[in-house]
């Protein structure tokens, strides 16, 4: 990926496999959030090219993106400001919604039925999250740390396969870090799906990723499982450069 | 079921009122279709610009487009009409009906037209481009002489001879003709029917599941694009509907006016829709309402002064964005309590 003449990520070439939970690490302008942008059709790549179930996402729009099953969260919030918490989910409905236009302006057919069903899809990923008693906030008036847990709902709500989660911990306390991580494993497991996951804390994934890529000036520079990760040589020593700065 | 009949019981009550509406003093009569015209206009242009967070700045050219049109169609197909439907209450229902969706279908395509090249740009085209619009539309409805051109228009003239024309050319005044003038089918009913029915399209729109898209694409593009809302449909959606109804309302005006002239559409007009929407506070529908009715009533107290009504706009716009920049009833959205702590 260039940006003029700039290299931001340079011949990335990685996976995330079915129900893996890879996480993604490197230090401040690795190229992280980049990569994000790639894969969600933010941004169009200068060469290569993503695949999802086979298929390329390149060519998609974004939102053509998310309706192949790829959904994420901001790095830098992005919640719907003049939206409660519940109608901020209720957003993610809208591709899968059967009621279109007219419909949802007769209120007729089973236009009821599914508003219910959609409510009660909302109401259950809220209860995981503990966010159930802020349902009725504006999402953007909650704490830091719940609006980060309103993205990864309203992520959710897509129903995903890839769900790509930027920095869910950011802004958080150590403890809360392990609590929203474990949340997260748990999430992954019952609902069956594949998670990439950006932490800039190297300790923070270590507990719960199964794979780690490490990022450093756009180019992966090692990658495998935590273990390997945490004694590579080329690992300590950019997270050791970054600590000089 | 419980909207349906609030919706029904007021088309009920309006079908009432308008059974007495009679006795009402001509001159308030009027103030009281041109609110109501103004309020399907302000909510319809509330759509694109309060609800969807695109500027249109070009209203009036949707709301000449079904007044120019249906006119037509009710003069110059004025024979057939009355051949087909008759000129009872009944046969005037339906022609009116007809003419009505004349007039808005009309207007949603032009919309389709011009929506669609700039929708899909990003930035602030709309504002320029319905501009543009509308400016072009009026001009040429004024170079039009079948519409009567920049004299208005009042009529058609069918001649004996199978001629028919807006005015009466020279070589033609010896030939008998037939004038039909502009039928007057708007009446209170009909045009706080279509109060009733904007209200409840957009409220019932709003509130669902699949209108949260509309209200996602004016908060946060991107984010509403990664959730898997295609931003550009529910632009299109937004803005021909809104289209729609501008045109709903130009018919409306043009069979209860009798007369229609190109500067009855200008520039002034879009600017005194869009003003009614943002005093009113984008995207309140209530809001919108009392502001469309409080700058139709406006003007009329202000009689002695009317050449300064654009300098009366702009102050009151100017006060407004210093005093409350959500509008008269807007939702003025709670500061976030953002504890951050990186
Ligand atoms: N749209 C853009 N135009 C130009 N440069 C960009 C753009 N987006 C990102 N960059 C640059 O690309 C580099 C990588 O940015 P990126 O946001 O991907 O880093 P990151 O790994 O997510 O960092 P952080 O840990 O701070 O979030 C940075 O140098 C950034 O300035
Ligand atoms: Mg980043």
């Amino acid at each position: 990926m260039k940006f003029g003449g700039l290299t931001c990520v340079d011949s990335l070439n990685t996976h995330v496999g079915k129900d893996e939970l890879v996480g993604m690490i490197g230090p401040n302008g690795a190229g992280k959030t980049t990569v994000f942008n790639i894969i969600t059709g933010v941004y169009n790549p200068s060469s290569g090219d993503v695949l999802f179930k086979e298929k390329s996402v390149v060519p998609l729009k974004p939102y053509e993106v998310a309706e192949t099953g790829i959904s994420r969260t901001f790095q830098n919030i992005r919640l719907f400001q003049s939206l409660s918490v519940r109608d901020n989910i209720r957003v993610s409905f809208v591709k899968s919604i059967n009621a279109g236009f007219f419909i949802s302006t007769l209120q007729i057919g089973n236009y009821l039925n599914e508003e219910n069903e959609i409510e009660d899809k909302i109401d259950e990923l809220l209860e995981i999250f503990g966010l159930i008693d802020v349902r009725d906030e504006y999402a953007v008036s909650l704490p830091y740390g719940e609006q980060r847990k309103v993205e990864i709902v309203r992520a959710l709500a897509t129903s995903p396969e890839l769900l790509l989660l930027d920095e869910p911990a950011a802004g958080m306390n150590p403890t809360e870090k392990t609590e929203l991580m474990n949340l997260i494993k748990m999430v992954k497991d019952k609902f069956k799906i594949s998670i990439l996951l950006i932490e800039h804390d190297m300790k923070v994934v270590m507990g719960v990723c199964e794979r780690i890529i490490v990022l450093d000036y756009g180019k992966k520079i090692a990658e495998g499982n935590p273990e390997n990760i945490k004694n590579d040589p080329k690992v300590i020593e950019a997270y050791l450069g970054e600590s000089h700065h | 079921m419980k909207n349906k009949l609030l919706f029904l019981s007021s088309l009920v009550l309006v079908f009432i009122i308008n059974l007495f509406a009679g006795n009402i003093d001509p001159y308030y009569y009027t103030i009281l279709i041109y609110i109501g015209i103004n309020i399907i206009l302000a909510s319809s242009l509330n759509l694109i610009n309060g609800y969807t967070g695109q500027f249109s700045l070009g209203h009036a050219g949707f709301m000449a487009i079904g007044a120019y049109l249906s006119v037509s169609f009710s003069t110059y197909f004025a024979p057939f009409f009355i051949e087909s439907f008759g000129q009872g209450i009944f046969g005037n229902t339906i022609s009116f009906i007809i003419l009505l969706l004349i007039g808005g279908i009309a207007a949603a395509i032009a919309g389709i037209i011009v929506g669609v090249p700039s929708l899909r740009l990003k930035g602030d085209y709309l504002a320029i481009t319905t501009l543009g619009f509308a400016e072009i539309i009026r001009v040429i409805i004024q170079s039009l002489d079948v519409v009567g051109a920049s004299q208005g228009f009042r009529g058609a003239y069918i001649f004996e001879n199978g001629m028919k024309a807006a005015m009466i050319p020279a070589d033609m005044s010896s030939v008998p003709y037939v004038f039909y003038s502009v039928p007057k089918y708007t009446n209170f009913f009909w045009t706080f029917a279509f109060v009733v029915i904007i209200i409840f399209f957009i409220s019932n729109l709003m509130s669902s599941s699949y209108g949260r898209g509309f209200l996602a694409v004016k908060d946060d593009e991107i984010a509403a694009e990664s959730m898997g809302v295609n931003t550009t449909k529910f632009k299109v959606i937004a803005f021909v509907s809104g289209a729609f109804f501008a045109g709903i309302a130009g018919a409306l005006y043009g069979h209860f006016n009798l007369y229609i002239n190109p500067e009855d559409f200008n520039f002034l007009k879009s600017v005194e829709i869009v003003v009614m929407v943002i005093l009113g506070g984008m995207g309140s529908m209530i809001g919108v309402i009392i502001a469309a009715v409080i700058l139709t009533i406006l003007p009329e107290f202000l009689r002695g002064i009317s050449e300064y009504r654009m300098i009366i706009y702009a102050l009151l716009l100017i006060i407004m964005m210093l005093l409350r920049p959500q509008g008269l009833f807007g939702v003025q959205l709670r500061p976030g309590k953002k504890n951050k702590n990186k």
